[in-house]
């Protein structure tokens, strides 16, 4: 028995120890990016790094304001994100309501296609899709952004799911009630499927939010950039042997990650039940 | 049932066919048909456009004109776009290898009631999932820097000579490799964690009192049931590997000499920076091919969970 105790109490002291050491690698980068952000150019570059700067200064994010127009990609960034968010999450119910609780003829082939287009990676119609938003003129702007993503199959499925486990029964008291068949999806369906539509904004908003090649290939102009295209012009325009802003890089790094770390910290119960449930329910 | 109920449930079921049934037969339609509207302009009509887009020569200033299969020629001859394909295939087997047994640790750690800290050590492992991938490329980017980076303070603290991380044609492919696995490994942590918390604890107990040790009741309890996630989870890492872009894009360009140049990079570059878009749709679709096939895996994977 003894010998049980001290098996676990090393097991106890290995699993603690293994998960610290990756869990301060894991965060290492992070809190370089912050700390980084706040010092001066000279001391970015000392070894060992200090936690907390000796030098500390506001000056980087000062500088990510006027020598980039960092406001301004925050907005689109965050205008695209929410667009995308609220379309997606009344686009995929909708769709998700309609192939979870009806019957129709088509159905089952309807239900293929739509599933089967998830096999097709989106880089395949990238060009394709370029061309075709040049003739529209909407590269430069949140059309090229918002409007081919407003109904991604993945969410549609995620919601079909969800809606096949809520109770028929609800609709059919609606119905003799003589509700109307959006009524029925706008007054019951979606307060029901609160959870699993709060999973999808989750899922939607950071997509949006972190893209970067769509975004890159359509947006041009500064002004109409959003976080990631804007924030690698800063060092990918940097030169050899000139000062580069490296600070103000990480500033922007720091204003792209920290919020969304900390609104996924008390979110985190909804995303991880959308990642799995977009995944194991199959 | 009582008389009456059964009697309400009749009434209600012939007044539910009489008003529903004329509704049910056009709504459904009606619901779904945003996503059809949609997909057939910005999806099908692409994907259609890029499979005849493939068969032509097109740069952004000429007018198309037929090519027949010249472009999967060239294509099949460049050897920039072979050493694509090979750096993204190194980056699909060390993910497999490195990243999908690592996230399986890390999922039995966290899962374990030994660990201290739990809540804590959840944020911090999953904080990746949600971060920028540009964002912690740029990080990444110090960090891997040779003058004053971390990765060559700690090398050069421990005596060993610095190394140029993203210069050195090989160094540059690790550094790549470096920050998928940062990027990734939480997230398949939490697939190997939803998993884990579904396997039934009563398994392990009673194979405990049958005198089962940890290692024995991992290897006969946890790993065969958890087969199911192991195979979903690999074959998301092959699919999104297949598919880096901003990780290299951003740490290194592709470079030193295409070393760290990814297939979709190589894509991008001949489709959006030299505007060939016939030859780029020709890397699209060959793109498509591989995907395609390893989706098909990933349905043989789900058609196996609805069977057990």
């Amino acid at each position: 028995m003894s010998d049980m105790k001290t098996t676990r109490r090393i097991a106890t002291v290995a699993i603690n120890i293994v998960v610290a050491v990756i869990g301060v690698i894991i965060a290492y980068p992070l809190v370089w990016m912050i700390s980084a952000s706040f010092k001066q150019t000279t001391e970015i570059y000392q070894f060992p790094p200090m936690l907390i700067p000796n030098g500390f200064t506001f000056a980087n994010y000062a500088r990510l304001f006027t020598d980039w127009p960092f406001g301004t990609w925050y907005i689109n960034s965050l205008v695209i994100a929410l667009a995308c968010t609220i379309t997606v999450l009344f686009f995929t119910s909708l769709a998700g309501f309609g192939f979870a609780k009806y019957r129709f003829r088509g159905k089952g082939l309807l239900f293929f296609i739509m599933l089967g287009s998830t096999m097709v990676p989106f880089q395949l119609i990238l060009i394709p899709l370029f061309i075709f938003m040049s003739k529209l003129k909407w590269t430069n702007g949140y059309l090229s952004l918002i409007i081919p993503f407003m109904a991604p199959a993945v969410g549609i499925f995620l919601m079909r799911q969800f809606m096949n486990s809520i109770p028929s029964e609800l609709m059919e008291s609606a119905r003799i009630d003589g509700a109307t068949e959006f009524t029925i999806y706008w007054r019951i369906m979606l307060p029901l499927a609160r959870p699993a539509l709060a999973a999808l904004a989750v899922l939607t908003f950071l997509g949006s939010w972190n893209s970067y090649l769509w975004p890159l290939t359509v947006l041009r102009t500064r002004e109409y950039m959003t976080l990631p295209v804007g924030m690698a012009t800063i060092l990918g325009g940097m030169l050899v042997g000139s000062e580069p802003p490296i600070g103000a890089s990480m500033a922007g790094a720091t204003l792209i990650t920290i919020p969304i770390i900390l609104v996924f910290v008390s979110v985190q119960k909804q995303y991880i039940a959308g990642l799995t449930a977009a995944s194991v329910k199959g | 049932m009582s008389i009456l109920e059964s009697a309400r449930s009749i009434v209600a079921s012939t007044r539910k066919t009489k008003r529903g049934f004329r509704q049910d037969r056009y709504a459904p339609y009606f619901f779904i048909s945003p996503f059809y509207i949609l997909f057939a302009i910005f999806f099908l009509f692409p994907t259609l456009f890029a499979l005849v887009l493939s068969f032509y020569r097109w740069g952004a200033l000429d007018t198309p004109q037929f090519f027949g299969l010249k472009n999967y020629d060239h294509l099949f001859k460049d050897p920039v776009f072979w050493k694509s394909v090979s750096n993204t295939v190194f980056y699909a087997s060390c993910s497999l290898f490195i990243i999908v047994p690592l996230a399986l640790l890390e999922a039995l750690a966290l899962n374990s009631k030994l660990l201290k800290f739990r809540v804590l050590w959840r944020v911090v492992y999953f904080a990746p999932i949600v971060t920028s991938t540009v964002a912690i490329s740029l990080v990444f980017r110090m960090l891997y820097n040779k003058d004053f980076g971390t990765f060559n303070g700690i090398i050069m603290a421990l005596g060993g000579t610095p190394v140029d991380w993203l210069g050195d044609l090989r160094a540059a492919k690790l550094a790549v490799l470096g920050v998928v696995i940062w990027r990734w490994t939480g997230l398949l942590a939490v697939y190997f964690l939803a998993g884990l918390q579904s396997i039934p604890e009563e398994l392990h107990e009673a194979a405990a009192i049958d005198g089962a040790t940890v290692l024995d009741r991992f290897f006969h309890i946890t790993l065969p049931l958890l087969r199911p996630v192991m195979l979903f989870v690999s074959v998301i890492v092959l699919i999104g590997s297949m598919q880096i872009f901003d990780d290299p894009q951003v740490l290194t360009g592709g470079g030193p000499s295409n070393a760290t140049l990814s297939l979709v990079q190589y894509l991008y570059t001949q489709g959006i920076t030299n505007l060939s878009f016939g030859f780029a749709s020709a890397v699209g679709l060959f793109l498509f091919v591989v995907i395609f096939i390893l989706s098909l895996i990933q349905f043989r994977v789900f058609r196996g969970f609805e069977t057990d």
